[in-house]
């Protein structure tokens, strides 16, 4: 019990007990100064993404993407992004409203700097402007792999589409900051101003001059950006720098270029469905060029079930909700299901002559027939017609017409909320108005009254003598032309004229709008933000 | 004397002295002890540890109480502690054979505490820390061990988000809100090792104590994690002798507490046609299913449909015992909860092996490992839309299957039971392992090296299918989501400890190095658009649409701590404590924090001058420190793109936008407490309690601070802002009376915090957008104010609302101004609560044991959204609660007239209501068999018990509940159960 074995007793036990701390100690000494290094193996960063033409042409996609859902609701299914810009116009008011919808009837209380709607399109464009500044920026890195052509190209697309944001910002706010670098988390600025729309015209001239010189003049890819669109672009902004003879050089270029001509002939895939030429170029499988559209310029891609194949809320914004009456289901010949939220105004419907094609019933649905035969009222049979009236425009009408230009259903769910259909975005016949409006701001009426006789004869409709060319004139042949469609808000503006038109034709907004409302409130929390300097507020808010 | 007694004295006396010193001379001898250590009631105290004093010879008792020790000298003193109960020294002289009691006290100076890395005796701890009794756990209706800590500890307030069958989603919240952004929740540690998986997957009847350490020293050893305070989970473990098995079982049933009365159909129909066209013609109000429903009488109650009466079954079986130098503790169990909605069902198998061997004399080892299976498929209807579902729409079709669209003439809504249709399986498993290599150095006496291991693995599998019965599933044509997850944390820790008494200093120096990650990776896909139903979410390769998606996240830590805890004559006590942690979520610039602390302590009972019989304990503790938070998540520091995809040709065409800015400065946030705390006992600790003042500030919070839009990048997130809290604890224990076999105890707690935003952006602005406001606590209630509704007869023109009409809303003009603008915002009432308390009271009745347990939330104001006037949408196609409006014949002055609220409530004005409540949280009355009964069954004892949860609320509050996060979600249940508890 005492001894030497004792003693050897004490003497493993201290090994063992070394030992033990040893062992314990080997997974710890592999502490390596990078333990504490993150390397996500499932996040991009910009600097692993912009090193070569692929990693570009991923940016771009994301610009495509962005620019397409001007068309997408700014959350979800709901507050359509452009209705900014097309609603509260002289043709077209809020039928169904929601909170965006409402601002613009009623305009006043409703039209503050607290709108999420505001800040939502702003942040969007800006957001935009960001992806494409730090496409420009780190173009000129000489490590990147790719060709000059290539580079030039990748400029090309994303200078357009930031003057294109531009556009946006400086018809809605007047003058805006002027953001060309990339934001980085190491330098904050709080001391944004706003540069005068003069300035931030010429940064847009600047892009879209490199833009018209570097884009090809077709692509493969039918959703890609042409030069045309670059002139077409630049024929809007001389007119609106006051510089009419520039434009007209750059609406002609497109018109004369050979590469496009207005759809006068039935084509593609409703060539033999009831129908008019006008009409065929907004279907689902005619949008794009190397389908047969001679006539569009930029037309966005979308497709169902697929990443990256976007949403679209046109129709379910512009569509009105017939099915709310008995005996008249929801249906593909229908156009689908809408929720109204947008219609034109009754003048607007009402500016067509019995023979023009755009105002027909195959561009503006005009009646319904019963079709749902679990539902029907009483004295009316399958195939009977419901009439629809548009007199006086009012809230939650189901029964006001609404655009055909948007109709698209899944055909295995004719309830479905979103679209998925390509639609086109800008079209040759826009190009023409702006040559019009060029030629009247150069007194050139005859060639006005020619130009619009082309877009006239197309639909079916008169021909106008050179003394028939008024602003107004030329503001009623767009309206014909892109009701539902394009960027009213815009036209109007620019000739001057929202204010006057809208208290003549929306008898919903006549009472309530005012001069302070040409432009925008620039968003409260863009305001807040600029700690470093006050933001002046647009006047009368 | 005479000569001949004293003589005969003097013999006795050598005699004696001679027998004494004979004694004393002795070489020690080895004695073999036998004894029984039990409560004041007779009751077995089973893992009580009994050491000899001065050495580390030692045994624990088996589940009867009993143990074995070989005591080298007959006349050494025994030490006989446990968790929970005061310690007793007990002088052996020369018996083999004692009993010992112990009087049962969880806060009594005396006992035992676990306080991370170690246990002290409560009268040398001084920080903060708080404990729950574990036979609390033991007999409680709640499944939940979150849940069980309800208002039972001062400081410690847990919240039940959500009602649901498992009990997951409640959170903890020790001494008020700290961050606006990151989480509030403690770390939790079970045996040691951090535990990040969910309270509802631990077994509660495998727990055998649970300390909260709150303050600043008590969790700076805890470092950058221990800011939001520290959860210590302690199991079971076994005892010496032979095997004793355990089973407890109940089942019971839980019923709907409070449901708010939602419009009948009929109610619905005339409301909805007063809003639409003040009730001239309803045929043309009301749509063509409406109207047939109306005029059959039909009334969908859907949240009537949507639930169900719950039922619930535990039961738990465990094996205890060892033999010399093991010990073990086994134990299965099952827990079945099917909850009030239905689809809402839990289930959780588990078994746990705690062992503990002594491979020599000085190296002893261990594991605690609890393997778990866990089942939570099933959905539950979608109680927000059940709540709003217009009741004159059709639930089922003639056939009786659910509707796809329950209302034709507006498809936008699905069938809110459409929950009940879809297939979901949602299984995980869980291993949690805690092992320790414990090696007491023989050639040193007091020092020893401790060794901790533990790996936390956790597998979620789930699956979910939308056929084309349900509206989700036939919009894309069948939509499936499946799931799988998989996390792993390891933490491995080298603890070296050197404890030494010098006469009367005492010096424990506790010293730690250790390692540890956390890894969690996900694959999700979605996938739609499938030919049929049949395959539910196994047909992913003919769908038509897949969305695939990841998660990864990864972070490690290093850290270091010393701990010196110093004493002088069980007088005065230091504690200084340092910790430094490296963690790899922290920015490049800041990759690691420093959190030192001081705390020191009197025992002012144990100093020469007290005289104060009355109070047998008394002690002052102040402690002042550094705790973080570890607040960031991985990756946050990293500039990032997001995915914006674009098509060429038909074909995806990915794409990437710029979405978050980098910030390598991003680091840890701080918490700087200072804690006062007072420890008392009176007349031999029958009442005995505790009051604590502290002061926390909180810098560097982790914010977003908004940027300017014009960046195109809304926020990044910074350390900036700071926070305080301050509040005050008190808890009071003591025996009311006792007499013969009743007795009274009594538990009260109570406690008040404030907080308050003291800076955010650096510039002394608030945050109107998010509702930061600096001077205010975190959760404000900020809006503009409704002082009534508008009369006839009142100046309305002249007033702040010109445009209003008689029945509208009145707001207050709060600047007087003349207008209601933004600027007419205030604060109304408080959504924290101005303070909490807790009263259990217990009484004992012979073999009859009747507790009760009151909850007392007070002073919170809240939103009531039920009664939101925007809740039924344009066109009045969604339900809402019964309730007063205004009429011209009854002008109330509380809710406004029924008329669109684009009118009478422009502005969204919303409805505040007091929602303080006293609940009696847990009755229970149970009943302990006499032995000659149970004898036949070879039991040693057998416990009946009845408990109900939940069973009664005071409040003002109309809503669904008072402490809900939503009304409009699974409601609060009622729980009644009864069990049986039986030791063989």
């Amino acid at each position: 019990m005492f001894g030497s074995n004792r003693k050897n007793h004490r003497w493993i036990n201290r090994l063992i007990a070394a030992g033990v701390v040893i062992a314990m100690g080997i997974p710890l000494s592999s502490c390596k100064s990078d333990f504490l290094t993150e390397s996500p193996p499932h996040i991009i960063v910009p600097d692993n993404l912009y090193t070569d033409y692929a990693g570009f042409e991923a940016g771009l996609n994301g610009l495509y993407a962005q620019v397409r859902s001007e068309r997408d609701g700014d959350s979800g299914l709901n507050g359509l992004r452009n209705e900014m810009w097309t609603v509260g116009t002289d043709n077209a008011f809020s039928n169904y409203v929601s909170t965006t919808e409402r601002i613009f009837n009623t305009w006043g209380p409703l039209n503050t700097s607290l709108a999420d709607a505001y800040l939502s399109n702003w942040t969007w464009l800006y957001q935009t402007i960001n992806a494409a500044n730090t496409i420009i920026v780190r173009a000129d890195n000489p490590n990147v792999n790719w060709t000059p052509d290539q580079k030039n190209e990748v400029l090309a697309e994303a200078k357009l589409i930031r003057a294109w944001c531009y556009r946006h910002l400086t018809y809605l706010w007047g003058d805006v900051p002027l953001n060309l670098v990339e934001s980085s988390g190491a330098t904050i600025r709080t001391d944004w101003t706003r540069t005068p729309k003069a300035q931030v015209f010429a940064q847009m001239e600047q892009d879209l001059l490199f833009a018209e010189a570097n884009l090809p003049e077709t692509q493969s890819d039918p959703g890609k950006l042409v030069k045309a669109v670059a002139q077409h672009y630049l024929a809007e902004l001389y007119l609106r720098m006051g510089e009419p003879d520039k434009a007209e050089t750059e609406a002609s270029a497109v018109i004369n270029s050979g590469l496009y001509s207005l759809i006068t002939q039935r084509y593609g895939v409703t060539a033999n469905a009831p129908g008019v030429p006008f009409m065929d170029q907004f279907v689902d499988g005619n949008v794009n060029r190397n389908q047969g559209n001679t006539e569009v310029l930029w037309a966005f891609q979308l497709q169902e079930n697929i990443p990256g194949g976007g949403e679209n809320i046109m129709r379910r914004y512009w569509l009105n909700r017939y099915y709310s009456d008995k005996g008249i289901a929801v249906s593909a010949a229908n156009g689908g299901r809408g929720i109204g939220r947008l219609s034109p105004t009754a003048w607007a419907i009402n500016l067509y002559e019995p023979s023009d094609d755009r105002g027909s019933i195959y561009a503006i649905r005009k009646f319904y027939l019963y079709n749902d035969p679990t539902n029907l009222p009483s004295g009316k049979q399958i195939g009977d017609t419901l009439f629809l009236r548009w007199v006086t425009e009012k809230n939650s009408d189901p029964l006001w017409p609404s655009t055909r230009k948007w109709d698209w259903t899944d055909p295995l769910n004719v309830n479905n909320d979103g679209a998925y259909g390509d639609q086109p975005y800008l079209r040759l016949a826009q190009t023409y108005l702006l040559l019009a409006e060029a030629q009247f701001d150069r007194n050139e009426l005859g060639a006005a009254a020619n130009t619009l006789n082309v877009l006239r004869a197309r639909a079916n409709a008169s021909q106008i003598g050179a003394g028939d060319v008024t602003a107004d004139f030329i503001l009623d042949e767009d309206s014909r032309e892109t009701m539902c469609e394009g960027d009213r808000r815009y036209t109007l503006l620019r000739m001057g004229k929202w204010l006057e038109r809208t208290r003549l034709h929306n008898p919903m907004a006549a009472a309530n709008v005012a001069a302070r409302d040409t432009l925008y409130p620039i968003p409260q929390a863009v305001i807040d933000a600029n700690l470093g300097a006050a933001m002046a507020q647009n006047p009368g808010y | 004397m005479s000569r001949a007694t004293s003589t005969w004295a003097h013999l006795l006396g050598a005699c004696v002295f001679a027998l004494f010193g004979v004694c004393a001379a002795l070489p020690a001898q080895q004695i073999t002890v036998h004894g029984t250590v039990t409560t004041e009631t007779s009751e077995p105290i089973p893992l009580a540890e009994v050491t000899v004093k001065g050495t580390t010879i030692g045994a624990r008792t088996n589940t009867k109480g009993e143990f074995t020790l070989s005591v080298p000298d007959a006349n050494a003193t025994l030490v006989v502690s446990r968790l929970g109960f005061a310690r007793r020294e007990v002088p052996l002289n020369g018996q083999s054979a004692i009993a010992v009691q112990l009087v049962a006290n969880a806060v009594a100076l005396d006992s035992m505490v676990v306080v991370g890395y170690g246990s002290q005796k409560r009268s040398d701890v001084t920080g903060s820390v708080t404990s729950i009794d574990s036979t609390k756990l033991q007999h409680s209706a709640s499944n939940n061990l979150a849940q069980s800590l309800q208002g039972a500890m001062p400081g410690v307030t847990v919240t039940e988000n959500t009602s649901s069958a498992s009990g997951d989603s409640t959170s903890i919240q020790i001494r008020g809100q700290r961050s606006i952004l990151a989480s509030n929740s403690p770390l939790i540690i079970v045996d040691g090792i951090p535990y990040g998986g969910s309270l509802s997957d631990i077994n509660q009847s495998d727990v055998a104590s649970i300390q909260v350490l709150k303050d600043a020293s008590a969790a700076a050893i805890y470092g950058s994690r221990g800011s939001n305070g520290v959860i210590l989970i302690t199991t079971k473990k076994g005892g010496g002798g032979k095997p004793q098995i355990a089973y407890q079982g109940s089942a019971g049933t839980q019923e709907i507490a409070h449901m708010p009365q939602l419009m009948n159909g009929a109610q619905f129909a005339a409301f909805k046609c007063q809003q639409l066209n003040g009730g001239t013609d309803c045929n043309s109000a009301l749509t063509a299913t409406e109207l047939t429903n109306l005029q059959a009488g039909n009334s969908t109650d859907w949240v009537g449909l949507a639930t169900r009466t719950g039922v619930q079954q535990q039961h738990n079986l465990s094996v205890s015992g060892g033999t010399n130098g093991t010990s073990y503790y086994v134990a299965g169990s099952l827990l079945d909860v099917q909850g009030v909605a239905k689809n809402d069902d839990f289930k959780r198998y588990a078994i746990r092996v705690n062992l503990d061997q002594d491979v020599k004399s000085w190296i002893k080892l261990g594991t605690n490992t609890q393997l778990s299976l866990t089942d939570r498929g099933g959905i539950p209807a979608s109680f927000s839309d059940a709540f709003f579902m217009n009741p004159l729409t059709n639930a089922k079709n003639p056939d009786g299957t659910l509707t796809v669209t329950p209302w034709p003439e507006d498809v936008f809504w699905n069938n809110p039971l459409q929950n009940l249709l879809a297939v979901n399986s949602d299984m995980s498993h869980q291993v949690f392992t805690s092992n320790y290599l414990q090696v007491d150095f023989p050639f040193l006496k007091g020092l020893s090296y401790r060794f901790n291991g533990g790996i936390n693995y956790n597998g979620r599998d789930e699956g979910t299918y939308y056929g084309r019965n349900t509206l989700t599933g036939a919009k894309v044509e069948g939509l499936a989501t499946t799931i799988n997850t998989t996390s792993y944390d390891w933490t491995a820790e080298n603890i070296l400890r050197y404890t030494r008494t010098f006469g009367l200093h005492s010096l424990d120096l506790t010293t730690l190095y250790s390692a540890a990650a956390d890894n969690l990776n996900g694959n999700e896909l979605q996938s739609q658009g499938f030919p049929n139903d049949v395959l539910t979410y196994y047909q992913a390769n003919v769908g038509a649409l897949l969305t695939p998606s990841y998660v990864v996240s990864d972070s490690r830590m290093i850290s270091q701590m010393a701990r010196l805890n110093y004493g002088y004559a069980d007088r005065y006590l230091l504690t200084l404590t340092a910790r430094r942690d490296g963690s790899s979520v922290f920015g490049v610039n800041n990759k690691y924090g420093t959190f030192p602390s001081i705390a020191a302590g009197w025992n002012i009972t144990n100093e020469p001058f007290w005289h104060l019989p009355t109070v047998n304990a008394l002690k002052l503790r102040l402690s002042y420190g550094k705790n973080g938070n570890q607040a960031i998540s991985p990756y946050q520091t990293l500039a990032r793109l997001g995915t914006d995809s674009y098509l060429s040709g038909g074909q995806s065409a990915p794409g990437y936008i710029p979405d978050s800015l980098g910030n390598p400065n991003l680091k840890w946030e701080t918490t700087t407490t200072a804690n006062v705390g007072l420890d008392f006992g009176l007349w031999q600790d029958r009442v005995h309690g505790s009051l604590d003042l502290y002061h926390a500030v909180t810098s560097d919070l982790l914010l977003n601070r908004l940027i300017s839009p014009v960046a195109g990048i809304t926020s990044i997130a910074e350390n900036i802002g700071k926070t305080q809290n301050k509040g005050i604890e008190f808890e009071l224990s003591g025996v009311i009376l006792q007499h013969g076999s009743f007795s009274w105890n009594t538990d009260f707690n109570i406690a008040a915090n404030r907080n308050k935003i003291l800076d955010l952006y650096g510039n002394g602005q608030n945050d109107v957008l998010n509702q930061w406001f600096i001077g205010q606590p975190i959760n404000v209630n900020y809006g503009y104010k409704m002082i009534g509704i508008w009369q006839q007869g009142d100046d309305i023109a002249h007033s702040a609302q010109p445009t209003a009409q008689p029945g509208y809303v009145k707001i207050l003009d709060a600047n007087g101004d003349g207008q209601i603008t933004p600027a007419d915002m205030v604060f109304i009432g408080n959504p924290n609560p101005s303070y909490t308390a807790g009263l259990t009271n217990t009484v004992h009745y012979k073999r009859f044991t009747l507790s009760a347990f009151l909850r007392s939330v007070q002073g919170v104001t809240r939103v009531n959204t039920l009664l939101g006037t925007n809740l039924t949408q344009e066109g009045v196609r969604r339900n809402t609660i019964e309730r007063q409006f205004w009429t011209p014949e009854d002008p109330i002055n509380t809710y406004p007239s029924n008329v669109d609220q684009d009118a009478s409530n422009q502005l969204g004005v919303l409805f505040y209501q007091d929602a303080s409540f006293i609940r009696l949280q847990d009755l229970s009355l149970s009943y302990e068999l006499p032995v000659s009964w149970i004898g036949r069954l070879n039991a040693e004892s057998l416990r009946l018990y009845v408990d109900g949860r939940n069973l009664w609320t005071h409040t003002a509050w109309t809503g669904l509940d008072p402490e809900l996060n939503s009304q409009t979600a699974i409601p609060q249940t009622r729980v009644i159960i009864g069990g049986i508890d039986v030791r063989f």
